[in-house]
């Protein structure tokens, strides 16, 4: 830890983020730890390798940065996949945090993306370029931990990625409130998944279950799947198969929305269903407990960390057993009632009050105290 | 609804650890009920499997490497003449004159992008000539996969090693795999016990025979399947007539994939012929054609106690064979300093 003494300049704590997004857990958190650091006392900037146009005023690119630079800079890197900027800030010399968000694994690609499956191996080789000369490696979850000291990282600490879950509570969309309870009049559950329409977050998976809980327990049920899609073969393969299963009408693939249609999804939700096959995290877990929206979950990568005992969790996703877990959750009102308490109890954990403290004295240890 | 097990009304708050875990069994119970009933049966799960993977991407399918060459071919030419079709009046005529615009332009990308393709796709099919021909090579020195040893004799439901092997997988948590599991002998045993049970053999016309009173049969490779099961999705497995025949390195491969799909505190057991039966001049006539041959029972404790495995080895009353009973640690086993 370095101490600031009073001869020297403020100090500046920059973000480094390879693609900022609006919308993505990533992205917000960034914003969020932004806003964080300057009312901590810092100076603070965002450098990116791309940029969303909502977000062009919030950022800059990463190679400007040597512009901006200043003697006494910290660094924060957010990891969440291979970027350039990983390379860029291993040549720089500024004190370097990394904030590791996990990535998803080439295999989860195989066969779908190429370019995804190639850019996601080239993620291992960032974490283990990084590894050397960064002073303090910030992890999510304990999951997320693990794998940076796999790569090499000495010095670590898991502080929960910055939620604003109060978006969830927000005034719903009226229109899309409005479609929804019209749906609902005419019975049958509305099962939730929010998340990049991506093989990793298992969609098809969902849409199995969907197909079996169907058959099974309740055949007007609905599948909502909100999110945008990074692989056009992915959702291109998912909207065949529900059609050939028949669902269309049961299946709503929203894309990227509001966060007041966000709200109205989660209030009209029986059932948050995850069947993803990793999650370094998990936000939208953390949102559906803030919702008051009972979870069922395949237990992966740190999902079990993040739910703690606020949902049900499931060893695998044959669509029998899914099937059976989402009739029991929908069915079960001790049960419902529950988990949706023991959600509650969980959401101070990850509150921006509990995590925001966490984050400044973690930079301050290696930044030093904010002037 | 009719009330469950445990939503028991009226009564004070339940505890809710006690509740989610009692609520869990009974979810199992349900799945294999209705499993079991035929109200949805394993096959037609799987087939949901095999209908999605028919909407994949060509590597998607199975990586025939003629198939995506073929299809690489067919996406080689880049059209640059746009559809100009509109479901508004005047959208066809707008579109065509915008095409007519800049097809100049486009058509200038495309046919870059079409000799690139073309380029790419011949590269690929000379590679594929050349592939073919180091198949061809590779072939005549191919060491085939040990098949399922078929020992009338040990392979039955009264056999001496069926009683306690049953015993000792019946009440685990979880699913239960048996392979070879042949017609589902003995996985319809493990059933009767309570057991969760499944089997997985690759000889096809066992398991169609045998999904006639056996519900859950797979007629695939064991390997194959355990590479499908989800991280610790087992609460046991049984092998008979798999590892018998084995040579080195499928037999460390298999050891990992059990040690990947096995819960901690799950439940391995193992059916072995030994050295003395594999020589007899009755032995199955797998034995002759096996890459390689069964490992002494102590043997086999010592590799599971590597794994990080609290072996047992029970030997056979006849010295034919021998069966050995291994509990996966909840801790894992720290790396060996060396593959076997």
């Amino acid at each position: 830890m370095s101490a600031a003494g009073p001869s020297r300049p403020p100090v500046a704590v920059h973000q480094f983020i390879p693609t900022l997004n609006p919308r993505d857990a990533t992205g917000s958190h960034t914003l969020l730890l932004r806003d964080i650091l300057r009312a901590a006392g810092w100076r603070s900037e965002i450098f990116a390798e791309a940029i969303h146009d909502d977000l062009a005023a919030e950022a800059y690119k990463h190679w400007t940065y040597p512009d901006h630079a200043a003697a006494g800079d910290v660094a924060i890197y957010q990891f969440s996949t291979s970027s350039v900027v990983a390379s860029f800030l291993a040549e720089r010399s500024e004190p370097l945090i990394v904030d590791f968000h996990n990535f998803t694994a080439p295999e989860h690609f195989r066969g779908w993306e190429p370019h995804s499956e190639e850019r996601a191996a080239r993620a291992h080789d960032d974490l283990a370029l990084l590894a050397q000369r960064t002073e303090l490696g910030l992890a999510d979850s304990r999951f997320n931990e693990r794998d940076l000291r796999r790569a090499g990282y000495r010095r670590t600490t898991v502080i929960p990625v910055l939620v604003d879950y109060q978006r969830v509570g927000a005034p719903p969309d009226p229109r899309v409130a409005a479609e929804l309870a019209a749906a609902k009049a005419g019975g049958g559950a509305d099962l939730l998944f929010v998340g990049r329409i991506v093989p990793s977050k298992g969609q098809h998976e969902l849409v199995k279950a969907l197909w079996a809980y169907r058959r099974l327990y309740d055949p007007a049920a609905r599948l909502h799947l909100v999110g945008g899609s990074s692989s056009f073969a992915y959702l291109k393969a998912l909207r065949g198969f529900i059609a050939e299963l028949g669902l269309v009408d049961a299946v709503r693939i929203t894309g990227d929305v509001s966060d007041a249609a966000l709200a109205a999804y989660f209030a009209a939700a029986d059932v948050y269903l995850s069947l993803s096959a990793h999650e370094g995290f998990g936000v939208p877990l953390v949102e559906a407990m803030a919702a008051g929206v009972p979870v069922v979950a395949r237990r992966v990568g740190a999902v079990a960390e993040t739910v703690g005992d606020a949902a049900l969790l499931l060893a695998g996703t044959e669509p029998s057993y899914v099937a059976a877990a989402l009739h029991r959750v929908c069915a079960d009102a001790t049960l419902r009632q529950l988990l949706v308490e023991a959600g509650h109890r969980r959401l101070p954990a990850f509150g921006l009050d509990a995590a925001a403290p966490q984050l400044v004295a973690a930079v301050a240890s290696v930044a030093g105290a904010p002037r | 609804m009719a009330k469950t097990q445990a939503e028991q009304p009226g009564g004070p708050s339940p505890d809710p650890q006690a509740y989610v875990a009692q609520v869990m069994a009974e979810i199992e119970e349900e799945v294999r009920l209705r499993r079991s009933s035929g109200d949805i049966p394993p096959k037609l799960e799987r087939e949901l499997d095999e209908l999605f993977l028919a909407h994949s991407p060509v590597a998607g399918r199975g990586g025939d490497l003629t198939e995506a060459l073929r299809m690489v071919d067919a996406a080689t030419f880049v059209d640059p003449v746009v559809p100009v079709d509109s479901q508004r009046a005047a959208g066809a005529v707008v579109k065509k004159g915008m095409r007519t615009v800049l097809l100049w332009y486009v058509g200038w990308i495309t046919h870059q992008i079409s000799q690139f393709a073309s380029a790419v796709s011949r590269a690929l099919h000379i590679v594929e000539g050349r592939l073919k021909e180091l198949e061809r090579k590779v072939e005549v020195q191919r060491v085939p996969g040990a098949g399922v040893v078929e020992a009338p004799a040990a392979h039955r439901a009264d056999a001496w090693w069926v009683a306690p092997a049953v015993d000792a997988v019946a009440s685990v948590p979880g699913r239960i795999v048996h392979a070879a599991s042949g017609d589902g002998w003995l996985v319809r045993r493990i059933i009767e016990a309570g057991g969760d049970a499944y089997g997985v053999d690759p000889r096809t016309n066992l398991v169609e025979a045998g999904v006639l009173t056996v519900s859950d049969l797979r007629g695939e490779d064991l390997a194959d399947h355990l590479r499908a099961v989800a991280p610790s999705g087992l609460g046991a497995i049984v092998l008979s007539g798999v590892v018998d025949g084995m040579a080195g390195g499928e037999r460390a491969q298999l050891l990992h994939l059990i040690g990947t799909t096995l819960a901690p505190g799950g439940v391995l057991v193992l059916h072995s012929l030994s050295r003395a039966a594999w020589d007899d001049d009755d032995a199955p006539f797998e034995a002759d054609l096996a890459p390689g041959r069964p490992l002494r029972a102590t043997t086999w404790r010592r590799l599971l106690d590597e794994s990080g495995y609290d072996a047992t080895v029970v030997d056979g009353p006849a010295g034919a064979d021998y069966l050995i009973f291994a509990v996966r640690a909840t801790v894992p086993p720290p790396e060996p300093t060396s593959g076997r």
